[in-house]
């Protein structure tokens, strides 16, 4: 047993915790990140490969939402946490959202010229832009599809910075973020998970954790601390703040971006090492269209979401491509620690509205890759026939059901949520847990709501004004 | 503003659709409609040499091209297509409901359309908090249950479509229908009616406004021609009725057309209809609608609505009363041999 104190600890490394962590610590407090998972050197796996799978995620990336169906989601699990392997599409929280979320939840210093300062803070950190020079042949598919069909699209800008020869290196938090934090002291520990926080007296006086050495050896730790900030994730945070006794608002609420997908043959030979930063915005906010990681291996287990056999149609990968239609959901989700086990259940229902929401992103999404001149649809519901043409978009209707549909995510928020209203959420308008003088929560899971695009943006933006509201506290 | 010699109707061979191909028929130079199956499309065809039938399915993208194939620019469409009562699943009113809506405004945009009729309902508003509460233009969402939801989320893509300048579409909010062409449930109920079989559920003082099928084939004609885009208007028959009075309305009508009628008025208490709308609501989490417990779970409300706005802006003057339109929508069963 070691014993070690912190000023703050921050309990994550993902987009919130380093975020969380590169502010206080410029601010001059002293802070210590624990992180679950290993430290992966920048450019040591291969983004979007099987090794990253293995190396980066929790459970090699197939975790699942229990309900009918379920619904496959992957983890980030490793320093830098997703940052490390999500595309880096970077949308700012849309204004309208944000609007709302600060009426019906009654949330304080949360208009948009603050939101915008602190979103211009993060994103000159990380260095946003889109890509110089023509779109990669994947993302053309989708321009070239939506402007056939007269659909609003729009390339989006990415968290990449770019040499002077064009070539862009995504800026995850183990690039960009979290180096800032160690510039200005802060301790970054690896390998280090926390099981519980201590509570007593209305506070979190410590935590404790096991850490796992490089050489496989195991030690319990236990860390005091001043302040805790615990940025674990949608699914992990309330996991922890359940294992540790909290339970009101806790949990439920989850959200996610319910997904199907499409593979589609084209003529072109396309790039398979980046995701397309093209999307059709024709149907938002209840369903955006893009496109995935399409690596051999990605394309098989698409293949296989289909319900065909992936080897006889793998001879001309180069050709083929996964593209997806994701929904904001009606149904919400919840987390469950379960006593004694460490992954918790994650539960979620969708609606037959959201049912039938999938089923009109998977038709239109086919009709833009046929009108892109795609050839051959295979869509991620087992059975569904294959779709060589317009005429064959109408079956796809009934084919994507509660038994057939195979649903993925990668998006998970919400499970926690701000509010000033203390039935609806688990934090206040700063992310502080009720009752509990000096925790908080700085992640995915203070959204309120899923918002509708990719979150690492608001995720950012919350994660720098609530640390900055930490910072004055303090 | 002069009126599209063209139109485009779906749900053509429905209640409402058969009446509006009715009048548009013989006015109009081409109208070409979206019927579910060969037997509409031969009845419907029968309406006038301008009509033109695409048989097929309102969600399917190839059968909506099909629809707006060679349909000049600028043409009206009529967007009726909907599914009220679903056979068992109620995704089904998702599907077709928002499904069906999205892809016809996508289509109606490409094709360059003009006005684009949404034909909703009232059940994107719920029910009436108290008897003397009518439903205006200001009121707020409140949907009953998934058909009401499915409605709602239609209307949404219908006022995004016109807000961006896709279509120049506005919407009318028609509540329960009465007219020829009635469906065979319609039918059931005049003959429930006739022989002192329907009840009332509580005291019978709630009121429901109805629009008969004439009025409401007018006020869409309105709606086409004087309403600014992006705006709904509720189509209803002046003035909502107690339950009471509709079921006494029925009746001197049933007799006026000389069909005596028989039995007295049964009732049930108001709890029926709260355990009707607490089933029908349990059923339909799991996906399930059974339309009886659905319609008994809705008699015991109060739906009304003011139609002022329309009588204001767009001219809307229905000339038919309560009375005066169940006597023919009566004659007209008893025309085609309907048993009432």
């Amino acid at each position: 047993m070691t014993t070690r104190a912190a000023e703050v600890l921050v309990i994550g490394s993902g987009a919130g915790g380093a975020t969380t962590a590169a502010v206080l610590a410029e601010g001059g407090r002293s802070v210590t990140v624990l992180e679950e998972g290993p430290a992966l050197e920048p450019g040591s796996v291969e983004p979007f490969s099987l090794d990253e799978l293995a190396r980066a995620y929790r459970h090699r990336g197939s975790s699942a939402a229990l309900g009918a169906p379920p619904i496959a989601y992957a983890e980030g699990r490793c320093v830098g946490g997703s940052t490390e392997v999500n595309s880096g599409l970077w949308n700012r929280l849309p204004e309208p959202l944000g609007e709302r979320w600060r009426v019906e939840r009654g949330l304080a210093e949360f208009t948009p010229a603050i939101l915008d300062r602190y979103a211009d803070l993060v994103e000159g950190w990380l260095g946003v832009g889109r890509v110089p020079g023509a779109l990669p042949p994947s993302s053309a598919v989708l321009e070239r599809g939506a402007q056939a069909m007269g659909w609003r699209h729009e390339e989006f800008p990415r968290a990449f910075r770019y040499d002077d020869r064009g070539r862009g290196t995504k800026q995850t938090m183990s690039r960009s973020v979290l180096p800032r934090a160690t510039s200005a002291g802060a301790d970054l520990i690896a390998g280090m998970r926390v099981h519980r926080l201590v509570l007593s007296g209305g506070r979190a006086v410590a935590v404790e954790a096991v850490r796992t050495h490089p050489d496989g050896s195991r030690e319990d730790v236990t860390i005091t601390a001043d302040h805790v900030v615990v940025c674990g994730g949608a699914v992990q945070t309330p996991a922890l703040l359940q294992r540790s006794g909290l339970r009101r608002g806790i949990g439920p609420g989850l959200k996610v971006h319910p997904t199907v997908k499409v593979v589609a043959r084209v003529p072109e030979v396309l790039d398979h090492d980046d995701v397309p930063m093209e999307r059709i915005t024709e149907f938002a906010p209840s369903i955006a269209i893009g496109g995935s990681a399409s690596r051999r291996g990605h394309l098989g287990l698409a293949l296989s979401d289909a319900g065909v056999d992936p080897m006889g149609l793998l001879d001309d990968w180069e050709h083929r491509f996964v593209y997806y239609a994701c929904i904001r959901s009606d149904a919400g989700g919840r987390v469950r620690a379960i006593p004694g086990v460490p992954t918790p259940l994650v539960t979620y229902r969708l609606t037959d509205a959201d049912m039938s929401r999938l089923a009109r992103g998977l038709v239109h999404l086919g009709e833009a890759l046929l009108a892109a001149g795609a050839t051959e649809l295979h869509a991620s519901a087992t059975g569904a026939p294959v779709a060589r043409s317009v005429a064959d978009l109408g079956v796809w209707w009934d084919a994507l059901d509660r038994k057939r549909a195979n649903l993925m995510t990668v998006h998970l928020t919400s499970s926690v949520r701000m509010t000033e209203r203390p039935d609806e959420g688990g934090v206040d308008s700063f992310g502080a847990v009720r009752g509990v003088d000096n925790l908080r929560v700085s992640d995915a899971s203070i959204l309120p709501e899923a918002p509708g695009v990719n979150p690492q943006a608001a995720i950012m933006t919350l994660a720098a004004r609530n640390a900055d509201h930490l910072l004055g506290s303090l | 503003m002069s009126v599209a010699e063209q139109v485009v109707v779906t749900g053509a061979g429905g209640w409402l659709g058969r009446n509006l191909v009715e009048a548009l028929a013989p006015e109009r130079a081409v109208v070409r409609v979206l019927v579910q199956t060969a037997d509409e499309a031969a009845v419907l065809a029968l309406a006038g040499r301008s009509v033109q039938t695409v048989v097929g399915d309102v969600r399917h993208p190839a059968v909506v091209d099909e629809l707006f194939d060679g349909v000049a620019a600028g043409a009206t469409v009529v967007h009726a297509a909907a599914v009220i009562h679903p056979e068992r699943r109620v995704r089904e009113l998702f599907d077709v409901n928002v499904g069906g809506t999205c892809l016809v405004l996508d289509r109606a945009r490409r094709h360059g359309m003009g006005r684009l009729v949404h034909v909703s309902s009232n059940s994107p508003f719920g029910v009436n908090p108290h008897p003397g509460h009518r439903f205006d233009e200001r009121s707020p969402y409140d949907p009953y249950l998934g058909y009401g939801a499915s409605k709602q989320e239609a209307e949404e893509l219908v006022l995004i479509a016109a807000e961006r300048g896709d279509v120049d579409a506005v919407i009318v909010r028609p509540p329960w229908f009465y007219g020829p062409h009635q469906p065979a449930r319609q039918t059931q109920w005049l003959r429930a009616v006739r022989r002192g079989r329907f009840p009332l559920v509580g005291d019978g003082s709630n009121r429901r406004s109805m629009v008969h099928t004439g009025n409401l084939v007018h006020g869409i004609l309105c709606a086409e021609a004087s309403a600014p885009t992006g705006a709904a208007y509720w189509i209803a028959d002046v003035e909502p009725h107690t339950m009471v009075e509709v079921l006494a309305t029925v009746r001197r009508a049933l007799v006026a057309e000389g069909l005596p009628v028989s039995g007295g008025q049964p009732r049930l208490p108001r709890l029926a209809g709260v355990a009707a709308e607490g089933l029908d609501r349990a059923l339909q989490r799991t996906g399930r609608y059974v339309q009886a417990l659905h319609v008994l779970g809705e008699l015991k409300e109060t739906i009304a609505c003011d139609v002022s706005l329309a009588q204001a802006e767009i001219g809307y003057a229905p000339a038919t009363d309560l009375f005066e339109g169940m006597r023919a929508s009566i004659r007209w069963c008893v025309e085609r041999g309907h048993e009432l």
